[in-house]
């Protein structure tokens, strides 16, 4: 199964996903007479005046953005990775500087309509090559202040409305720095996990509720807000829970985390339950070893997989394409030369995906300051802009209503020019 | 039903008669994976809370036949390597991630089971500080050898677990330094030795002390991915000038083990290590917030004593702030599944198939929100309230309490308690029944509040009279156990 330094961690990942999965379905059978909460409550009047909806992909582990969008133009890019260097006769969609990994094929006829863009030498204000270091910086987006706040959770306390739902997360129930903070949100493994437990007749699911609300109505503390949050929001997305995910206009998605989280997503917005946010984690990309060449490797298992799964993404929405942007975010890129064991260790400037509704696409966007030694930080790709631009402009073009100088306070945004 | 001479706990031991003293069953509480009636009685017969943590302290000698057996039911945790790197390997062979997966459902099944609880919650503690994911594609065959490192120095000198576990194949395979040389370094170790696993970021080391720390680290080697062989390497150990915050060396030397463990034992015994172990041990035991008070006593109490745990836990628990932050921690969600197994006397046996107790329990617990050794980063799991209280999780509980009370998942290897178990001498008013109950589950009296759901939500009011275990159905029962654990008093530690 792992045969060399190119580990099949996504292998490793899924297969053993799948076993639990198995085991998931056997025990879920047992029960399937016993579960499900087929109360009716009022439906959750769900219709913001604004339809649209950011999904943010968190790289996490720093992705490679010079895999991802090559310099091949930078004659620097070749010379630093003579093992890994994808060959510029071999990138898409490639101008006199940038071409796109051929494992984004998949993206490729949005790269052309101009709904798909990138900006390459983004990142943080100042390195942190630590992860966590780095991924609490860029999901908390507010350097200056001790408040432990991320800017999702600053985007939905902006805009208002209160509901959880309004910023999701989507794959892992723990929440991720980015939803952390006042504003409530909601961060579930699955859809269909979304509902109280116990039989599922009208009465008995209605006497649980009031049972709950003895117990819970004035517990203290983050618990009693979860519980709380746990009976409303169950009552809300009750149809979102118990509706099977079904993906629409032949979309297929990968059989992965990733592929399950995201057509989740599309789910979740057709379902217009008001979700303005959705984040889902997209691991894997830490690679100090065997990052490998254009047809094998890490990096080529982990772009095909987000390839395939935002092409499907897109086709599953159809019309609702028009209201959904996606950006892709990674604590930092990796540095320019590869080390001892064809990998990358940890860098700095990266590169960020932009695609959907009102995107400036079909070009890479951003300052390139090049590869030569003395444009450099201490081996790292420079930053020419700041993540934050990226993502006020994203909000600027997607949420007019939201007071962009409060979701990135203290932060003077620069022009960008990845949305319309 | 027949009890399993292999079963995970002792035999019902009844109720706790009078219930244990709110102290007590803090201290009880916060040491173990879930208050128990037989803990309760454990704690009694060492006379009480402190004569229990002390034999707790000596966990060696405390008899665990029982949870001890269990490990004879994952026979792949003790093969070489080698073994199980063939197998792997082989078409139709045992595969890397389920061995992985066997070392967290043995690991629940010893904190639901054994009697060296204390011992349990500090291998809980010290895995996650020098975490190594289980499963995990670099490192799993080493894993289950570096799981069992933890163990012997978990009640031990904080030095020699750090020596032992940063040394250890599977961390070097983890962390990629089982592939740094000389003339190619890689940082990962270095920079992980330093920031997570001792003095952390606070303590302002620099990328240069990161490079001379992966310097200094040089030269112990694994072979992944093949043989899985370690060794020490010289001709792969980088010499030259070394330093590293306070420490220093000439590094001139091809053998560089004993500077290595050198290095160790000065990151071990520094002022900022000791602010992180007891920060992480105040966060652990006390409260999301322990005060700096609390954190500069028990970080003194682990200087003076040169790193030595047991020294470390007694200034901590003698702490007035111990005593002060009664039920105001959340149970992470693995705790939370391992606290049900126990609360409800569940005995799991032998497991022979995939559906089977012993098996099933990894991917059960994990629906909650977390599985143990499954964090994907190399920081390990957050340890506060606010990393643990989304909606889905509660969800994820209460869906666990309520299959797990009903006996309805899992349904094979496993014996629960009999209905009849759970009630008082019959009849009894039904407000009776449920003390009753909420005392064998929780080792503690229903409250008002309690009374009010158990009786809306079985339909049963305060006195309706049960007069045999018929008059109460396995599903109101199912229903009472599940309302007495959707509580913050199950769900708090």
């Amino acid at each position: 199964m792992l045969d060399d330094d190119t580990c099949a961690c996504a292998d490793f990942r899924a297969s053993r996903r799948t076993f639990l999965r198995g085991a998931a379905v056997a025990g879920a059978a047992m029960a399937t007479t016993t579960m499900g909460d087929v109360f009716t409550q009022t439906a959750y009047g769900a219709t913001a005046a604004n339809p649209n909806v950011l999904v943010v992909l968190s790289l996490r582990g720093g992705a490679d953005g010079l895999s991802i969008v090559v310099p091949h133009g930078d004659p620097g890019y070749a010379a630093a990775r003579r093992r890994i260097a994808i060959p510029g006769s071999q990138l898409l969609e490639a101008d006199a500087m940038f071409g796109l990994h051929p494992a984004l094929a998949p993206l490729r006829p949005m790269w052309r309509a101009g709904t798909f863009g990138a900006v390459q030498a983004v990142g943080l204000p100042a390195p942190k090559r630590s992860h966590f270091d780095a991924m609490e910086a860029v999901e908390d987006a507010d350097p200056g202040s001790p408040e432990r706040r991320g800017w999702i959770n600053r985007v939905v306390g902006n805009i208002g409305g209160g509901a959880p739902e309004q910023a999701v997360q989507l794959g892992q129930p723990m929440v991720p720095t980015s939803l952390y903070g006042p504003a409530a949100t909601l961060s579930v493994t699955e859809l269909d996990r979304l509902r109280l437990p116990g039989p599922t007749d009208v009465e008995s699911v209605r006497m649980h509720r009031q049972a709950y609300a003895a117990v819970w109505d004035d517990a203290p503390g983050p618990l009693g807000l979860a519980a709380r949050s746990a009976l409303s929001t169950t009552a809300r997305l009750r149809s979102l829970a118990t509706t099977p995910v079904q993906p629409q206009h032949g979309a297929s998605y990968p059989s992965s985390d990733l592929g399950r989280a995201v057509a989740e997503t599309a789910a979740t917005i057709r379902a217009q339950i008001g979700a303005q946010v959705i984040t889902v984690e997209c691991g894997g990309w830490d690679m100090h070893t065997g990052v490998g060449t254009s047809d094998d490797g890490q990096m080529r298992i982990r772009l095909d997989e987000l390839a395939a799964t935002l092409a499907a993404f897109f086709t599953d929405l159809g019309t609702l394409s028009a209201q959904v942007t996606v950006v892709t975010i990674s604590e930092f890129g990796r540095r320019v030369v590869e080390n001892g064991n064809a990998g990358l260790d940890h860098g700095y400037g990266n590169a960020m995906l932009v695609l959907g509704a009102g995107v400036r696409g079909g070009e890479v966007h951003g300052t390139w300051p090049g590869l030569r030694e003395a444009a450099l930080l201490d081996g790292d790709l420079d930053v020419t802009t700041d993540y934050r631009s990226v993502l006020a402009d994203v909000v600027r073009s997607r949420f007019p209503e939201a007071n962009v100088s409060e979701v990135f306070p203290d932060f003077r945004p620069e022009a960008v020019g990845v949305m319309r | 039903m027949a009890l399993c001479s292999h079963g995970a706990l002792a035999d019902d031991p009844g109720v706790s008669k009078p219930l244990p003293s709110p102290a007590l069953r803090h201290l009880l509480s916060r040491f173990s994976f879930g208050v128990t009636p037989g803990l309760v009685g454990q704690a009694r017969a060492a006379g009480g809370g402190t004569g229990w943590f002390e034999r707790q302290l000596d966990h060696r000698s405390i008899p665990d036949d029982a949870a001890g057996a269990m490990r004879g039911w994952f026979p792949y945790l003790d093969k070489t390597p080698s073994q199980l790197w063939a197998e792997d390997q082989t078409a139709g062979g045992r595969q890397g991630w389920e061995t992985g997966i066997d070392l967290q459902r043995w690991t629940l099944l010893r904190r639901i089971a054994s009697n060296r609880q204390v011992h349990e919650t500090m291998v809980e503690l010290w895995s996650n500080l020098l975490h190594v994911p289980s499963p995990e594609p670099k490192s799993w065959p080493m894993r289950p050898d570096y799981d069992q490192v933890v163990r012997e120095h978990a009640l031990g000198r904080f030095e020699d677990l750090l020596i032992e576990c940063v040394l250890h194949p599977a961390m070097g395979c983890y962390l990629d330094n089982a592939v740094s040389t000389s003339r190619s370094i890689n940082e990962n170790l270095g920079r992980e030795v330093l920031e997570l696993h001792t003095v952390g970021i606070q303590s302002g080391f620099d990328e240069e002390a990161v490079r001379d720390s992966a310097y200094i680290l040089t030269g112990w080697k694994c072979d992944r991915f093949n043989t899985w062989e370690a060794s020490y390497s010289t001709g792969d150990h980088y010499i030259g000038p070394v330093r590293v915050l306070g420490f220093s060396d000439a590094n001139g030397a091809a053998d560089g083990r004993e500077l290595t463990r050198r290095y160790l034992r000065y990151l071990a015994n520094h002022p900022a290590t000791a602010r992180r172990v007891a920060s992480r041990l105040a966060v652990r035991f006390v409260s999301d917030e322990p005060s700096a008070a609390l954190v500069t006593h028990v970080a003194d109490a682990f200087t003076r004593s040169g790193t030595d745990i047991k020294a470390t836990l007694r200034a901590l628990i003698a702490h007035p702030e111990f005593a002060a932050s009664r039920g105001n921690k959340i149970r992470t969600p693995t705790e939370d599944g391992v606290a049900t197994y126990r609360a409800l006397g569940v005995q799991v046996q032998r497991p022979s198939r995939a559906d089977d107790a012993g098996n099933a329990i990894a991917h059960q617990i994990s629906t909650i929100g977390q599985a143990p050794f499954d964090w994907p980063r190399p920081d390990g799991f957050p340890d506060v309230a606010d990393a643990w209280t989304s909606t889905s999780r509660m969800l994820g509980s209460w869906q666990v309490h309520w299959t797990v009370a009903g006996g309805y998942f899992p349904a094979t290897g496993v014996t629960y308690r009999p209905n009849a178990a759970w009630l008082p001498a019959l009849p009894a008013r039904f407000d009776e029944v449920v003390d009753h109950v909420c005392r064998k589950l929780l080792s503690r009296a229903a409250t008002t509040r309690m009374q009010q759901a158990a009786s809306i939500y079985t339909g049963l009011s305060a006195g309706t009279r049960i007069a045999s275990p018929d008059d109460l159905s396995p599903y109101r029962l199912a229903k009472l156990l599940a309302t007495l654990l959707d509580t913050p008093a199950h769900m708090n530690r």
